[in-house]
């Protein structure tokens, strides 16, 4: 049978049952099946003769009331990242730790100066090891969020949120797919398909970028953990907020000039409140972050390892200075007594230093590195950032694992520092420091706002069925990241940070 | 109003009505109705508007956007 003898039979059957019960047959049909669960409904449950106001209502009054609804909303995702912040502290020091004492043993067990030292020191326990340090604040963070869902808030917050949503053309059911997207934007996009009108649909995928998911976390953990480790949860609840405040502000565009049109209805279920059980919030747990550990393990990889061969070859380049001769000269003159040992070994790190950068400005990467410098010099950013931001496309944890194993690179000496504090050193030709508090939230700002990466892209393309939309998105987003980015840089500057 | 029809976000929080009529397009129709809410059901107001409603049908709670609050008639 094919689907349009199908159809052609539904078409005809349902017209002999209208014919019957003169009634549309979806009507007949929830009419029956609500007689059928009523008839059992009588049987088994026992009920109080006294109604009174259950638990979930009395919850519900304070939490879905007109005045506090938005403020405790905003008051348990500021705790939740608060929490999440404070109690990943310990573990991300012990992970980091071992990743340190990894890259040591690496280090001593392969040949020096090898290309595969290289490879498995920089560029794989560089690159995903940076990445895997945030597995804790990944975790703990699913945690809360498995908390919430599981006893019932997510349902209240889109209640909530409805208010605020129908001012913006959308209602509080598109919040949930927004919410869904603080976890990954994949299952957030997907989760829009529950949205029945088209506008609202296209609408809700488009802005879901902007809400912060789990891979964009280890980038504002490592600039906070360098920039603002005293004010950790707070600055990470801006980012959020503010990826909030876009979406929301994007909407609205969206439904005034690309989609116009009145409001779909609002209907949803609210689940009464339960307690969570600590079974099931360690599952959810579990089932997504593993994810994010499965990713580490394959495209964070494979994204690390090319970045380090694009940053290690040529592997011999031709060099503005012969290096070797240069070292060879210092030893001579320490030799005969000219120098000093101390100055020896310090202008033997120098000169290594300077061919490490040297190398790394001469790699293919270096070449991607200049052009794309003056795209994102403006926002304060130099070529490694840019590169990484480049790089952040295939999975936006590669924006870290990028500058890990850059930074593993260009650091000449032994011991390997983490690279929370390799970035506060660098610094640009001219001496000042790359990365001042300025710099950190703005490159946090643009690793929020900019172009959803590849899976998230594949997905819109999956469900808009057309590339139109998934190359709107990128393009779109990569402009608003840039423009905001670039009123925050400079507008800092102006008032005088950084 | 005994009697009449009314939208149900003119009922007062509290209230128990009965839903008369859905003036909704099928398709909004079919998902009110899969979602328990069809002509002869009782229902009851626990927060009006204005913004969404609760009602609780049968023991669940359905949260209703304003504007579907207008096109539910009740008695």
């Amino acid at each position: 049978m094919d689907r349009r003898e199908i159809l052609d039979q539904v078409r005809k059957s349902s017209e002999h049952l209208k014919g019957i019960f003169d009634d549309e047959v979806e009507t007949i049909i929830v009419d029956r099946r609500y007689g059928f669960i009523n008839g059992i409904y009588k049987k088994v449950v026992s009920r109080p003769a006294i109604e009174r106001l259950s638990a979930s209502d009395q919850i519900d009054r304070v939490v879905l009331n007109r005045v506090l609804g938005i403020p405790i909303f905003l008051f348990l995702m500021w705790l939740m990242f608060k929490f999440t912040f404070t109690l990943s502290e310990v573990p991300m020091g012990w992970v980091e730790s071992g990743q340190e004492w990894l890259g040591n043993i690496f280090g001593r067990f392969f040949p020096a100066e090898s290309a595969f030292q290289s490879l498995v020191v920089e560029g794989i326990i560089g690159g995903v090891g940076s990445v895997i340090i945030f597995v804790p604040i990944i975790f703990l963070l699913f945690f809360c969020m498995a908390i919430l869902e599981d006893s019932g808030y997510m349902a209240r917050a889109a209640f909530v949120m409805d208010r605020f949503m129908h001012k913006i053309g959308l209602h509080g059911r598109s919040f949930i797919p927004m919410i869904l997207g603080l976890g990954c934007n994949i299952p957030g996009i997907m989760a829009c398909r529950t949205i029945d009108q088209e506008r609202d649909r296209l609408t809700t995928i488009l802005v879901n970028p902007f809400m912060s998911c789990g891979a964009r976390l280890p980038v504002y953990a490592l600039l906070i953990g360098a920039f603002f480790p005293e004010k950790g949860g707070t600055v990470l609840y801006s980012i959020y907020i503010l990826g909030i405040v876009m979406a929301i502000v994007m909407a609205k565009l969206f439904r005034k000039y690309l989609f116009p049109g009145p409001a779909a209805p609002f209907v949803m279920e609210l689940p009464p409140y339960r307690i969570p059980t600590i079974k099931g919030v360690i599952i959810h747990m579990w089932e997504r972050g593993v994810l994010y550990l499965k990713k580490a393990g394959t495209i964070i990889l494979a994204g690390c390892v090319l970045v380090w061969f694009l940053g290690n070859f040529p592997w011999s380049p031709e060099y503005s200075k012969d290096y070797d001769r240069l070292k060879q000269e210092v030893k001579a003159d320490s030799a005969s007594g000219l120098i000093t040992k101390a100055a020896r070994d310090e202008s033997i790190a120098n000169l290594e230093n300077e061919q490490a950068r040297e190398k790394m400005e001469k790699s293919y990467l270096g070449g991607l590195g200049r052009i794309i410098e003056p795209v994102v010099k403006p926002l304060g950013f130099d070529w490694k950032i840019g590169v990484g931001l480049f790089g952040g496309f295939i999975a936006k944890e590669i924006v870290v694992g990028t500058l890990g194993t850059l930074y593993a690179v260009g650091e000449a000496d032994e011991e390997s520092a983490p690279l929370r504090e390799r970035i506060q050193r660098d610094t640009w030709p001219d001496g000042r420091k790359i990365y001042t508090p300025l710099t950190a939230f703005t490159l946090m700002v643009f690793t929020l706002l900019y172009m959803p990466c590849v899976a998230a892209i594949g997905v819109i393309y999956r469900e808009t069925n057309s590339w139109k939309w998934p190359l709107f998105a990128a393009g779109y987003t990569t402009a608003v990241a840039w423009v905001v980015s670039f009123i925050v840089y400079q507008g800092g500057r102006l008032i005088g940070l950084g | 109003m005994k009697g009449g029809f009314m939208p149900l976000n003119m009922v007062n929080p509290g209230e128990e009505v009965t839903l008369m009529a859905i003036h909704a397009g099928r398709g909004l129709q079919s998902r009110l109705h899969s979602m328990g809410l069809f002509p002869g059901v009782k229902m009851k107001v626990l927060k009006g508007g204005p913004g969404p409603l609760i009602v609780s049908v049968r023991d669940t709670r359905l949260a209703l956007g304003c504007g579907m609050a207008h096109k539910i008639m009740v008695g």
